[in-house]
């Protein structure tokens, strides 16, 4: 082995570690933390003002020695945060935290996403009524469909710069973050429109969707909303039956 | 691309609408290239309407360059699929590390100054420039710790850098200030090892003393000694593109331009 990776080995463990350092090198686990943690808060606004500062600090400090950081890019750095908080002891009586997290990671993946697609609707229109039960419609990638035992999406929506915080929601709600040029969407779903999606997002066919007992006759009326959108931005046929 | 020797800024998010609105006149906009590696969206987005109005330099600040374990081969593909949809004027990396075991601190860390480093690194600078079939540029980064096995003067090692492997240097004038008097060296012994002909930019930016060390925050104008500094740089080196850099508490957009102001007439 080199003495540079040597070197290099033992210098990153005494930056992510609490032993003492010397001065300088005391500057650079400064840095280290507050670059980790800048890049947490600039992923997790909402959390950080449901929690506050201090905790937020003492949390991303815990967080990034338990999950070091795994790329040269700082965009990629937390995506564990749910899971960690989920057994936080500090957040214990906070359940709904891991959740928002989630769904706040999910607004950063869809920022830095792909740009939607635009629907073929001529192409659509073509396709012929004996083979419409074929069609299978795909999602725009930068978009996720999340379920939580809370209200993720009233919470977040409460949480922005402009809003007082405060919740008008509570109970189980099922989220869809999506992009619609570059601005990313968060909205809530009732049960068919998420029944829906969440089919679209497997792969089903239009013919398979027809069929099944929640959707049933709402699939036409669900589909003009989510292509008008763009969350649906693509559809190909699947091979006859 | 051939640029006039003038100035310009380290473009950050927040100043993206103020810039855009006023197009104020620059000769360069620094972006960090991290902050495009997405695979669309509101950046991306931006960074094609400034494309339209300036020159760009991409500035690396994670590709790792002085690292023992592998280049991250994901990072150099977006970096370069970067570069090649925008041809920016400038792409820069830092003469530092920042992973082990693939294991990252982000931050720029100072090299050990070894013969093994030196070789390490200007094989990787190598291997970069064949990737991105482009000269880099590679900026000398301030700091705070010396390793005891060093054995290289900084300015050596630097300028061996751009010799052996071809590469330009981003010479950051407020690193040799904070690195000569965190280390205890002649800033103007620094610059004069320095070839003119390698050095393709400068950086100016603000340090703060703390703890008997001066850190390169980011967060401050540019200190008058190292205005002097510059001005030292510029009569041995010769005009170069020179940006000035702001990252923390950043101020209103005015104050980047003042600076780069005050830069162009040191230039002129």
């Amino acid at each position: 082995m080199s003495s540079l990776a040597e070197t290099q080995r033992r210098f990153l463990g005494d930056l992510y570690g609490e032993e003492g350092l010397a001065p300088g090198a005391a500057v650079y686990r400064r840095n280290v933390l507050a670059n980790l943690h800048d890049a947490l808060a600039g992923t997790y606004p909402v959390l950080r003002r449901l929690v506050g500062d201090a905790f937020f600090r003492e949390a991303a400090r815990h967080f990034a020695r338990a999950h070091p950081s795994t790329s040269g890019d700082l965009h990629a750095f937390g995506s564990q945060l749910a899971d960690f908080l989920a057994s936080y002891p500090p957040a214990r009586d906070l359940v709904y935290l891991p959740d928002v997290a989630r769904l706040e990671w999910a607004v950063a993946q869809a920022f830095h996403g792909p740009d939607p697609r635009r629907l073929d609707l001529d192409a659509l229109a073509g396709v012929g009524e004996e083979d419409r039960y074929r069609v299978r419609f795909s999602m725009q990638e930068a978009a996720r469909l999340l379920e939580s035992r809370h209200p993720i999406v009233a919470i977040w929506q409460a949480n922005q710069p402009a809003r007082d915080g405060v919740l008008e929601a509570s109970g189980p709600e099922r989220a869809l973050v999506y992009r619609e040029g570059i601005s990313v969407r968060v909205c809530a779903l009732e049960p068919v429109p998420w029944r829906f999606l969440e089919s679209v997002h497997s792969g089903a066919t239009l013919g398979a969707m027809a069929e099944d007992a929640v959707l049933g006759d709402h699939v036409i009326a669900e589909l003009p909303q989510w292509t008008y959108c763009g969350v649906i931005d693509a559809f190909a046929l699947s091979p006859p039956r | 691309m051939t640029l006039a020797a003038r100035v310009g800024i380290g473009l950050r998010a927040p100043h993206y609408r103020e810039a855009w609105e006023r197009r104020p006149s620059l000769a360069l906009l620094e972006v960090h290239s991290e902050n495009f590696f997405g695979a669309g969206g509101e950046p991306l987005a931006w960074l094609e309407r400034f494309a339209s109005a300036y020159p760009l330099s991409f500035h690396g600040v994670g590709l790792s360059l002085g690292s023992a374990d592998p280049l991250a081969e994901a990072h150099l593909a977006r970096l370069a699929s970067l570069a090649r949809r925008f041809s920016p004027a400038f792409v820069s990396e830092h003469l530092s590390w920042s992973s082990i075991d693939a294991r990252h601190a982000n931050d720029l860390l100072p090299l050990p100054f070894t013969e093994e480093a030196l070789a390490h690194v200007i094989a990787r600078v190598g291997i970069v420039q064949e990737r991105l079939g482009r000269r880099i540029l590679v900026e000398n980064v301030s700091s705070y710790y010396a390793f005891p096995e060093s054995a290289i003067p900084e300015w050596e090692f630097v300028s061996e850098v751009a010799r052996r492997s071809g590469c330009g240097l981003l010479l950051d004038v407020n690193n040799v200030w904070v690195n000569a008097a965190n280390h205890g060296f002649d800033p103007l012994r620094y610059l004069d090892a320095i070839d003119p002909d390698v050095v393709g930019e400068m950086h100016l930016a603000g340090f703060e003393a703390c703890e008997g060390l001066l850190i390169d925050t980011h967060a401050r104008p540019v200190d008058d000694e190292v205005w002097s500094l510059y001005r030292s740089a510029v009569a041995r080196l010769g005009s170069k593109p020179t940006v000035i850099e702001w990252d923390a508490d950043l101020p209103p957009l005015d104050v980047l331009i003042d600076e780069a102001r005050k830069a162009e007439a040191v230039l002129a």
